[in-house]
């Protein structure tokens, strides 16, 4: 009762609860990660009443559990010792959108939806995952390193200079937002870098460990002027893949991306079960989608030279391969993906992953593009040992920066209301992922149960990390539980 | 010295050529021993010490200033952005040494002192320096061109100057000889005895005056830098008003070839390689004597054409070489100005055999990786040292001088 | 002046005899200037000293147990690669120890992912060839092609070609490095494994540690070994031409082009910029400022000075110059699309293409920063700043405005307002304010000015290179952030208990403030009674 009035003072009473029926929502999420019930969740409305409420949290040595999106798949919100949960959603103002510095900053409960709306007025687009829920923090997503469909930039990372809480409770503005009097000043947070260490390199990835980032400012771009979306049929993974390794350097394509017959299948049918399961049986293994587009100026000398390119390629080293504008056997292909690869998932409908069964849970790494191949045997050895058909198997590749490396994402399906078939998948995922890490797969975001088997490997590193920690958050009050802490 | 930046331009090769992870250096000093102390960057910081007497002369001091074959890498490579003279400092640190009874070192010093009583660096009898004239080789009692041999194939690579002779013949060309040969004084001058040296340059120049040349000609390279640029410099004239010119070898073959008074007829089926000598190359810009003041922000008046190395004889070399039938040409990865010095000159072999013999054989790394047979420089230091560096490694590569390469492909 | 000599002893078994002195001679060779970046300065004449003794490791394990062994009896040492950034590389206290890292100098590629390995002493000229005989090519820092690639990587780290791919931060993929009490941290895919591919830590990326923005200055361990992502280029090749001084890279004019515009006015000058960006073409846009056309003109200092006496503040202010490098990293007809869409905006905006010489003396290879010398003898980059473009084209003109105030001793520009450029297609931008002097003047107006610099940033809210150790902690601490001195002073005290790792880096510019009696009439802020360090006397 102290605590909730404490916490009151700090936010205000509307903005403090202790319901059971509003605690049970934070107390699981769509992920294998098993629920936890948090004592409190309190809705701050400023960075400074998140500094309050942090300090708070230190005095009282009750665990802080930040919460941006309305959604998690992943299980590193969910409190493992009890605490408060800080639940961002009510600081959802988009701040400013300049146009000519291409950038927006908002922030953190703004969702995809929201983001991706106000930008559209302006013909303006974000760079994005595949299908992000609609009602996920952009913020959290680009924190947490979520890989973009995008392959041409060299610079790869879009966020720039945000604001963090530390778990001391100090507010602190990173990269060039660190100026006094920001944002009215000449800085207008362009560098995430700095000052003094790299700040924003130890928030990224933490899982809300290392501090709460209260917004932050994104790389945004236009909207393409035109566009042309390619498909071509794969058979022979590895053959495709060498394909990327030729393509992607001559920075031909805008979003490139490959799916296997079950996730395309997922995310395209219409009516289901009967779309499913004819697409399922009528895909091909894999679909290699390539959008090659034109932007501001003379969009379509661009479309021109990026496939004339991507041919030459095609007719001289690659004459097994069929790319064209239409999926053969799927007229329409085009104008679906096109709009799907470019918008958020919306949340009026299951999640593309869940619409099959209910549940599902993927597992995604980095590797050597080269090596995909190897891992989906790898997987497809381990499912059957768990009672899961391979052909149920959801399999996404997405190609990172000219195909330098790429994130490989295997998602098991399974009935939600099934306990059994969830600890099956769950054990499957275990046995996957350790088979995976053993062939050399990097799980550099290790949510959940994932996080033991690879801070263990990671040994030099992780004593390294907490000792970081130890000096960001001395009390451990900050989302504990999590990655190695 | 004081505005040396440590940018390293004297110990890399100029970036624009840098080859990448291999060959990518040009100092044989700073190579040999891994200290800044060793590149001409560290002695800059060195130089300021000694002239601020706030370091004592040690072996180690000696050994930093000494084991340097002065190659002039580390000056043109800073000329490359900077207006700083780096290889007369060095010299002068050299100098110093000498004035300061603190050098030059003793081998040296036997050196000097096989001058100074046989005329010759090696103590041998004065009497046989021209044994290397054969039968078949005529020499004119005057002509407008005087071949100055030097000490080393006059007494060691002797089959350099009889090539040397035989082309001279072949182009009908008249030459005569010194009428008492001496030393060049190059060791002298390049360890810091600067009035030892001065001495033979008046000496050398008072004879080829007097015996009416009006060219002189070398066959070998430091030797070459000798006459050209160090007699000017000893006496504070240009090379423009020695009163003769002073051609190489290969200048005078390059010409000929032109002209056509040399025709290279016979193929030299070898697939071969050019090593440039630093005394011909970046060393051989002619000399100007200059003082001035030094100014505002550093300018100095009158304003000072410095020598940077532009005016080598690098050309020349490759328009003979690519001229002779059956010869594969194929370049050393660093060229030019670029190319990393064997390590035997200007008093260095003597004094410190093992940095000219790790020069060399790092040198003979970059033979073996373009695959060439035969290597070709214009030096007899230079011959002599790789000639070496092959045998002790057992390598398959034939060391050549310029002069033998275009003697082979004269019909005789 | 030497080490402790069981301390000597103990590292000349790890490295031998040959590789460890503490002879004078080899030490004044060590020494920071008095010629250099930045020197010629009160900090190089105040705060460096030359070393006890230096070493030269050869591998990683090496490394780390010379830092052991510096920890156990407390001997102050300096991470060294080839001591070309001034006084700050180089040895700041007594009895210092300097580990000379040029041998770590082995060198990897892997082409077909798109990265180089490299040891500390291997240097962008190199890495840029090699990365060029495979198609690819690399960013070469302003520091100059002879910079080390690691130390500028942690450092600076930027150039013209940066407009493809800015932060340098973000071309740093699995890195070693021995943290300054001796423990190794391998980062990226390097910590679980030989495999060095990727950067991203696991969870939190304690790349983190690295940098800070303009670096820790070597106070924060040693970097051994990193993988560089190197950027896929063009297939023709850049052929090098020319004696020196005069060589350059001849371009494959198909593929490779620079293109000068004369700009009509400044506005266009920027508004170029932003539209090259948002039409995502080119590989470089820059402007630069009107002296470095001199240099390149100028064959000496005497040249230059003839040069620049012809200009004034009228001539300076209507000087535009837009310089794009155009790159056909697709095919040749992506160069033409390029070529129109340039020339576009170039038409929209009045601008007139100017005969460009179809070679690069400059960025590609060569990102020749000694050129910066030539004219005075003595330069340092006041501020080389990250931010958006607006703050770029901005900040030059304040700082030349203060300028004014130093002139003399610093060297006379008519007021330029220094080089801005676009960075990561527009997404930021770049400026660069340079000074010059002669170190043969009174420098106290140049000591003055640096540290007036970052009151004026903090005053104007600008965000700048020079904080961390090249400004007083301090005095910019409490004003970014706020009081990001106090977690970094933390990170310090928790890796570097003994603050052995290149003592009293970071608070190396507030002890030449105390030390330096002709700056305390600049000290107009708080610090604690005694500073946080020496520890280990």
């Amino acid at each position: 009762m102290a605590g909730k009035n404490e916490l009151a003072k700090i936010v205000g009473k509307e903005n403090v609860s202790d319901a059971q029926e509003v605690l049970l929502k934070y107390s699981s999420d769509h992920s294998l990660v098993p629920p936890g019930m948090p004592e409190y969740v309190v809705f701050p409305t400023s960075s400074e009443q998140v500094g309050e409420v942090v300090k708070w949290c230190n005095k009282n040595n009750v665990p802080a559990v930040p919460v941006s999106s309305q959604v998690h798949f992943n299980g590193g919100a969910i409190p493992k010792q009890g605490g408060v949960i800080i639940d961002l959603s009510k600081m959802n103002k988009i701040l400013e959108i300049d146009e000519d510095l291409r950038k927006a900053r908002f922030e953190a409960g703004v969702t995809w939806e929201q983001l991706t709306g106000e930008l559209a007025k302006k013909d303006m687009r974000v760079f994005m995952p595949l299908l992000p829920h609609a009602h996920r923090s952009v913020l959290s997503d680009f924190l947490d390193r979520e890989v973009m469909t995008n392959t041409v930039y060299d610079y790869g990372e879009p966020m720039q200079a945000f604001e963090v809480v530390w778990p001391t409770g100090e507010v602190f503005r990173l990269g060039s937002a660190s100026v006094d009097g920001y944002p009215n000043s000449k800085s207008h947070g362009g560098n995430p870098s700095g000052p003094g260490l790299d700040f924003y390199r130890l928030v990224q990835g933490a899982q809300g460990t290392m501090g709460i980032v209260t917004w932050t400012n994104l790389k945004v771009g236009f909207r393409t002027k035109t566009d042309k979306v390619l498909f071509a049929p794969v058979n022979d993974l590895a053959y495709a893949i060498e394909f990327l390794y030729r393509l992607l350097p001559r920075r031909v394509g805008q979003e490139v991306l490959l799916l296997n017959r079950t996730d395309l299948a997922t995310i395209i049918a219409e009516n289901w079960p009967a779309d499913f399961e004819k697409l399922r049986a009528t895909l091909p293994p894999w679909t290699l989608i390539i959008v090659i587009s034109g932007l501001v100026r003379r969009p379509e000398e661009k479309i021109a030279y990026e496939v004339n390119a991507l041919n030459e390629i095609v007719k001289n080293e690659f004459r097994k391969l069929v790319v064209s504008e239409a999926l053969p056997g799927f007229p329409g292909m085009s104008g679906k993906i096109l709009p799907l690869l470019r918008n958020p998932w919306p949340a009026d409908v299951p999640y593309w992953k869940n619409r099959w069964q209910g549940g599902s849970q993927s597992l995604f790494f980095i590797a050597r593009p080269e090596k995909a191949q190897r891992y989906v045997e790898i997987v497809e050895a381990v499912a059957p040992k768990h009672g899961y058909s391979v052909a149920d198997i959801g399999s996404y590749i997405q190609p990172i920066e000219h195909n330098r490396a790429c994130q490989v994402e295997f998602t098991f399906f399974y009935d939600n209301a099934d306990a059994a078939a969830k600890a099956r998948i769950s054990k499957l995922y275990l046995d996957a992922a350790r088979a995976l890490m053993s062939e050399g797969a990097l799980f550099t975001r290790p949510y959940g149960a994932l996080a033991p088997m690879v801070y263990e490997h990671a040994a030099g590193y992780t004593t390294a990390l907490k000792r970081v920690k130890k000096v960001f958050d001395p009390n451990n009050i900050m989302n504990p539980g999590n990655l190695c802490f | 010295m004081r505005h040396c930046i440590k940018c390293k331009g004297c110990y890399w090769v100029d970036h624009t050529y840098q080859p990448g992870a291999r060959f990518a250096t040009r100092c044989p000093s700073n190579v040999w021993n891994d200290f800044d102390s060793y590149g001409a960057f560290g002695k800059m910081r060195i130089g300021l010490a000694v002239d601020e007497k706030r370091i004592e002369w040690t072996p180690s001091l000696l050994e930093i200033i000494y084991a340097d074959p002065l190659c002039g890498a580390c000056d043109v490579g800073c000329k490359r952005n900077l207006d700083l003279e780096i290889e007369l400092t060095l010299e002068a640190l050299r100098v110093k040494a000498v004035q300061d009874g603190k050098g030059p070192l003793p081998v040296h010093k036997k050196i000097a002192k096989n001058i100074d009583t046989t005329h010759n660096l090696y103590g041998a009898p004065h009497e046989g320096r021209k044994k290397w004239v054969t039968n078949d080789i005529q020499v004119a009692k005057k002509a407008d061109l005087l071949y100055f041999v030097g000490c080393t194939a006059s007494y060691q690579s002797k089959e350099i100057a009889q090539a040397t002779a035989k082309i001279l013949n072949g182009s009908q060309t008249p030459f005569m000889l010194m009428p008492d040969e001496w030393c060049c004084g190059n060791t002298l001058q390049s360890v810091g005895m600067l009035d030892e040296a001065r001495a033979l340059a008046k000496r050398n120049i008072e004879m080829v005056k007097s015996a009416g040349a009006k060219t002189v000609l070398l066959s070998c390279a430091e030797g070459y830098r000798m006459w050209k640029v160090e007699y000017p410099k000893l006496l504070n004239i240009a090379t423009a008003d020695l009163g003769f010119d002073v051609v190489h070898l290969i200048e005078f073959v390059d010409d000929a070839f032109k002209k056509g008074t040399i025709k290279p007829t016979k193929p030299v089926d070898m697939r071969l390689t050019y090593h440039d000598s630093c005394s011909i190359s970046r060393l051989a810009d002619p000399w100007k004597p200059w003082s001035g003041e030094r100014g505002w922000m550093g300018t100095v008046s009158p304003r000072l054409q410095r020598r940077r190395g532009t005016h080598g004889l690098y050309a020349q070399p490759r328009n003979v070489i690519t001229s002779i039938p059956g010869v594969k040409f194929v370049e050393m990865i660093r060229t030019r100005e670029n190319a990393f010095c064997c390590g035997a000159g200007r008093g260095t072999k003597e004094a410190f055999p093992d940095l000219a013999t790790s020069s060399a054989k790092h040198r003979l790394e970059e033979v073996k990786e373009i695959g060439a047979e035969a290597l070709v420089s214009a030096c007899p230091w230079c011959k002599a040292n790789f000639a070496q560096a092959v045998k002790e490694n057992g390598d398959n590569v034939k060391v050549m001088d310029f002069s033998e390469l275009v003697l082979a492909s004269m019909e005789a | 002046m030497t080490i402790a000599r069981e301390a000597y002893k103990a590292l000349e078994a790890i490295v031998g005899p040959k590789y460890l002195s503490d002879d004078p001679a080899i030490c004044e060779g060590y020494r920071s200037g008095p010629g250099g970046y930045e020197n010629g300065l009160g900090y190089e004449r105040v705060m460096t000293k030359i070393p006890g003794a230096v070493i030269l490791p050869r591998t990683t394990e090496e490394v780390q147990k010379i830092v052991k062994i510096c920890n156990r009896y407390k001997v102050p040492y300096v991470p060294y690669s080839t001591g070309f950034y001034g006084p700050r590389s180089h040895c700041h206290v007594e009895n210092e120890l300097i580990v000379d890292l040029k041998r770590l100098n082995d060198f990897e590629f892997d082409e077909k992912h798109w990265y180089a390995v490299v040891g500390t002493g291997f240097i962008y000229a190199q890495l840029q060839q090699e990365s060029l005989n495979r198609g690819g090519y690399v960013v070469i820092g302003g520091g100059g092609a002879q910079a080390s690639v690691i130390a500028n990587l942690i450092g600076d780290g930027w150039s013209p070609l940066s407009h493809r791919i800015g932060l340098p931060h973000r071309r740093i993929l699995g890195t070693e490095m021995v943290l300054p009490d001796g423990e190794l941290l391998k980062t990226g895919s390097l910590a679980v494994g030989d495999d060095p591919f990727w950067g991203d830590g696991f969870g939190p990326d304690l790349r983190g540690l690295l940098r800070g923005y303009t670096g820790l200055r070597g106070c924060l361990g040693i970097v051994t070994k990193m993988a560089v992502k190197v950027l896929p280029f063009q297939p023709e090749k850049l052929q090098p031409t020319g004696i020196a001084p005069n060589t350059a890279l001849a371009l494959p004019e198909k593929r490779v082009k620079w293109i000068n515009y004369v700009m009509p006015s400044k506005a266009a000058q920027v508004k170029a910029m932003y539209e090259i960006g948002k039409a995502e073409i080119g590989g470089a846009v820059t402007k630069v400022p009107l002296f470095w056309r001199a240099i390149a003109k100028a064959e000496d200092k005497e040249e230059f000075w003839e040069l620049w006496g012809k200009e004034n503040a009228e001539t300076v202010k209507n000087f535009h110059i837009v310089r794009v490098l155009l790159i056909g990293f697709t095919s040749e007809e992506q160069m033409v699309y390029d070529e129109n869409v340039l020339n576009d905006i170039m038409q929209e905006l009045g601008a007139q293409p100017r005969r460009t010489k179809p070679s690069d003396e400059s960025w590609i290879k060569n990102a020749d920063s000694a050129g910066m010398w030539l004219m005075c003898g003595s330069y340092v980059s006041v501020d080389y700043v990250i931010e958006t473009l607006k703050q770029a084209t901005e900040h030059g003109e304040v700082y030349a405005e203060l300028k004014k105030k130093y002139t003399p001793p610093l060297m006379p520009d008519y007021g330029d307002p220094g080089w801005f450029q676009s960075f990561e297609l527009g997404y930021q931008g770049y400026s660069e304010f340079l000074i010059y002097w002669d170190q043969d003047e009174d420098t106290t107006g140049v000591d003055h000015f640096y540290l007036e610099t970052a009151k004026m940033n903090i005053k104007h809210g600008f965000y700048t290179a020079l904080i961390g150790p090249h400004q007083p902690m301090y005095l910019t601490g409490p004003k970014y952030g706020p009081n990001y001195h106090e977690w970094m002073l933390k990170i310090k005290d928790e890796f570097d208990p003994l603050w052995v790792c290149h003592p009293p880096v970071p608070l190396a510019h507030d002890e030449f403030v105390e030390r330096a009696p002709w700056m305390h009439q600049l000290k107009d802020w708080k610090t604690p009674k005694e500073f946080p360090m020496p520890k280990w006397k």
